[in-house]
């Protein structure tokens, strides 16, 4: 195939030589190895492959945000009101919620139906985190375990979100009853 | 003419005109909220205080003539301070959840105060509740808290579409937008107030939490429902917010209609049923041709209709109120001489639909029967001439009445039940072309292209000159 590439390397004499620059690959290939190796022997990390995804790394740093959850109100409900701050903020566009109304719960009439994060385009720098209103939504040290032969099936739907860690600490809380409410002649 | 000066700008206005409409015009941005073109002067929000040269306080400028020589500040400290208090006022007891809010985005409470606004609130008392999500009609709801009785939607009902159902009872913070006791908000141009409502108070049930305003785009077109051809646009998804794994068809869906202003055909109004349209346009559609209820393909279907049309002895053609004047500009074209064409109303008003009246609603309840009229005047259709084939644009729910004629029907709906068509070609909807309507004042007005058309169907102005080949 005679395809043009943006990067197609430009050849010189020297490359097209060919068996100078190869030993000069040999070279780095064959000094990392070696030094890895010499870790290796001295007892210190540094060549060691983790097996994904039977092992999983256990040095991420603690600020590490390879995940997202939904977190819970007191009762389990989600606590996100569907405002789509995140949605609007996201720059990968990858975030697509969408809302229900409940008009009987006052404290919750807004809440997604639907809300779907699609890890093929996250780029995870967490802006998400940052706009939400109503610490709905957290980024955690993990890491999004979509492998698919598929990029449409690599979203993580509501129920995962919520569910695969539960988490029921956001920092605002809603009360269960209305107060100080002025009931309306007619909807009462 | 008068001559002020505003901001030191020197504007012209004319003779009883207001401050503020001198100063829009000539695109010096004051705020208003109670301010309304087409309403009268309320003069209850105080957000448009101005400073006046030579007077003591300020003055709000959508209650203030024009006179010559005035000399007017928008901006100085004073104004900025006093709008500053104005908007910390407003929003006392606003429960500030535009999170929630469809209104967010293109709401003035909002965009005013992140202008103008304080942003540390110095009430110190609980923010007053009120009920929330009331359902002021089974189309509006109404959330007391975030009306700030501008009265805007209370003067619609009583100056505009006069139905004088809508009122502001109580006092105080206790006030608050209610209905007629005892009667159902039934006003044919009630979403109006919904449009014109400056905050998130008065809100489309069926919009409701479908979409954030800033994911979509209006689109000019025009409403079917009357010969009044009401300017209306269409909001669909844009493109950079179309979504995936929601479900392409969302990217294809009109999520809202809202008046088009256009001051020559409707003003700033349209009736409930233009609000509808999409609902309208959402009925099921025919989507692949039918040869004698037989699905076929495109090809198929066009070289059936020629053959159809050249060994037809008599045909006739049922014309469309709801083609374009280009489409009928081509059918007149390619097909005109060659049948005998009848006119007729593909939409006769419904049950309990408001016939006619003095705003908007026409009886007609075609686009474009006036175009119709103007190219091939006005014709029932005759079921003794003896037709051996008949071409019917547009809806109809019972060929019957058409006799033994063969029938080649172009449709964009399904066709009536249990009946088929010889030849059914599907069309396209209002939305999915562009073109013309005249109404029935003989104005024409535009609509663009909203959406792509389904791969099988067809633009109607497209298919006559093959088919007369
Ligand atoms: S981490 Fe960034 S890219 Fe990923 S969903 Fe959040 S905002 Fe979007
Ligand atoms: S997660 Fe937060 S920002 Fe996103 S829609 Fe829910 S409440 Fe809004
Ligand atoms: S409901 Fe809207 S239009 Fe009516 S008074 Fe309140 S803020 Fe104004
Ligand atoms: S008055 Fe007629 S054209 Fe205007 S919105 Fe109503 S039905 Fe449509
Ligand atoms: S716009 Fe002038 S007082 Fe409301």
């Amino acid at each position: 195939m005679n395809k043009d590439y943006w990067n197609k390397p430009a050849m010189g004499l020297w490359e097209r030589l060919y068996i100078f620059e190869v030993i000069r690959g040999l070279c780095i290939t064959g000094s990392v190895f070696f030094g890895n190796m010499w870790k290796w022997l001295t007892l210190r990390k540094g060549a060691l492959t983790a097996y994904y995804p039977e092992e999983v790394r256990s040095d991420y740093s603690p600020n590490n945000r390879g995940r997202h959850v939904l977190t819970q109100r007191e009762n389990g409900e989600v606590q996100c009101v569907s405002c789509n701050m995140c949605a609007t903020v996201c720059p990968a566009y990858c975030i697509e919620i969408l809302s229900t109304a409940n008009f009987d719960d006052v404290f919750h009439p807004k809440a997604p139906e639907r809300f779907e994060i699609d890890y093929s385009r996250c780029i995870f720098c967490g802006f998400c985190v940052e706009a939400c209103p109503e610490d709905a939504i957290r980024m955690i040290k993990d890491i999004p375990d979509f492998p698919a032969f598929d990029r449409d099936t690599m979203c993580a739907p509501l129920d995962l979100l919520l569910n695969w860690r539960p988490t029921r600490d956001p920092a605002k809380v809603y009360p269960t009853q209305p107060q100080n409410g002025e009931v309306h002649p007619w909807a009462a | 003419m008068i001559e002020l000066t505003i901001d030191n700008m020197t504007v012209q206005a004319h003779e009883g005109e207001t401050v503020l409409q001198a100063a829009l015009k000539h695109g010096i941005e004051i705020p208003h909220f109670c301010y309304h073109p087409c309403l009268s002067i309320a003069g209850n929000c105080r957000v448009c205080l101005v400073k006046v040269d030579g007077r003591p306080k300020l003055m709000p400028s959508c209650n203030l003539e024009a006179t010559p020589g005035m000399r007017i500040e928008t901006v100085s400290e004073e104004v900025l301070a006093a709008r500053a208090a104005v908007m910390q006022f407003i929003i006392l007891n606003h429960p500030g959840d535009c999170g929630i809010c469809d209104k967010a985005g293109e709401c003035r409470v909002q965009d005013y105060h992140v202008r103008y606004g304080e942003i540390d609130p110095v009430s110190i008392e609980p923010k007053h509740r009120k009920p929330k999500l009331y359902d002021l009609s089974p189309r509006i709801s109404l959330d007391n808290e975030r009306c700030i009785l501008c009265s805007r939607c209370v003067r619609f009902t009583r100056e505009v579409s006069g139905s004088h159902m809508l009122g502001i009872v109580e006092r105080g913070c206790h006030s608050r937008v209610a209905r007629l006791e005892g009667k159902v908000f039934d006003d044919p141009y009630s979403d109006n107030i919904i449009s014109i409502c400056p905050t998130g108070a008065l809100l489309s049930r069926d919009f409701l939490y479908k979409s954030r305003v800033w994911y979509l785009e209006p689109v000019r077109s025009v409403c079917t429902g009357c010969a009044r051809c009401c300017s209306v646009n269409v909001w669909r998804r844009r493109k950079r917010w179309h979504v995936r794994s929601l479900g392409a068809e969302k990217n294809a869906a009109a999520y809202r209609i809202t008046p088009g202003e256009n001051p020559e055909i409707n003003g700033h109004w349209i009736c409930n049923k233009g609000f509808d349209l999409h609902k309208a346009m959402g009925r099921p559609r025919a989507l692949a041709p039918l040869i004698a209820g037989r699905s076929a393909s495109v090809e198929e279907a066009l070289q059936e209709g020629m053959k159809m049309l050249s060994e037809a002895v008599n045909p006739a053609a049922l014309i469309s109120a709801h083609a374009s004047n280009e489409e009928l500009e081509a059918f007149r074209i390619a097909l005109g001489s060659r049948m005998r064409v009848y006119t007729r109303e593909d939409h006769s008003p419904q049950p309990g639909e408001v016939l006619e009246d003095d705003l908007l609603i026409r009886a007609d309840k075609n686009p474009n029967s006036r175009g119709v009229r103007e190219l091939f005047g006005d014709r029932p259709y005759d079921a003794t001439a003896g037709h051996d084939l008949v071409l019917v644009w547009g809806d109809l729910d019972d060929y019957a009445p058409l006799g033994k004629a063969r029938i080649l029907h172009l449709t964009s709906f399904v066709p009536p039940q249990g009946q088929s068509a010889d030849l059914l070609i599907p069309i396209s909807t209002v939305f999915e072309r562009s073109g013309t309507f005249t109404n029935f004042e003989g104005k024409a007005n535009r609509f663009d292209q909203v959406f792509d058309k389904p791969k099988l169907v067809q633009h109607a102005g497209e298919l006559f000159g093959g088919l007369a080949a």
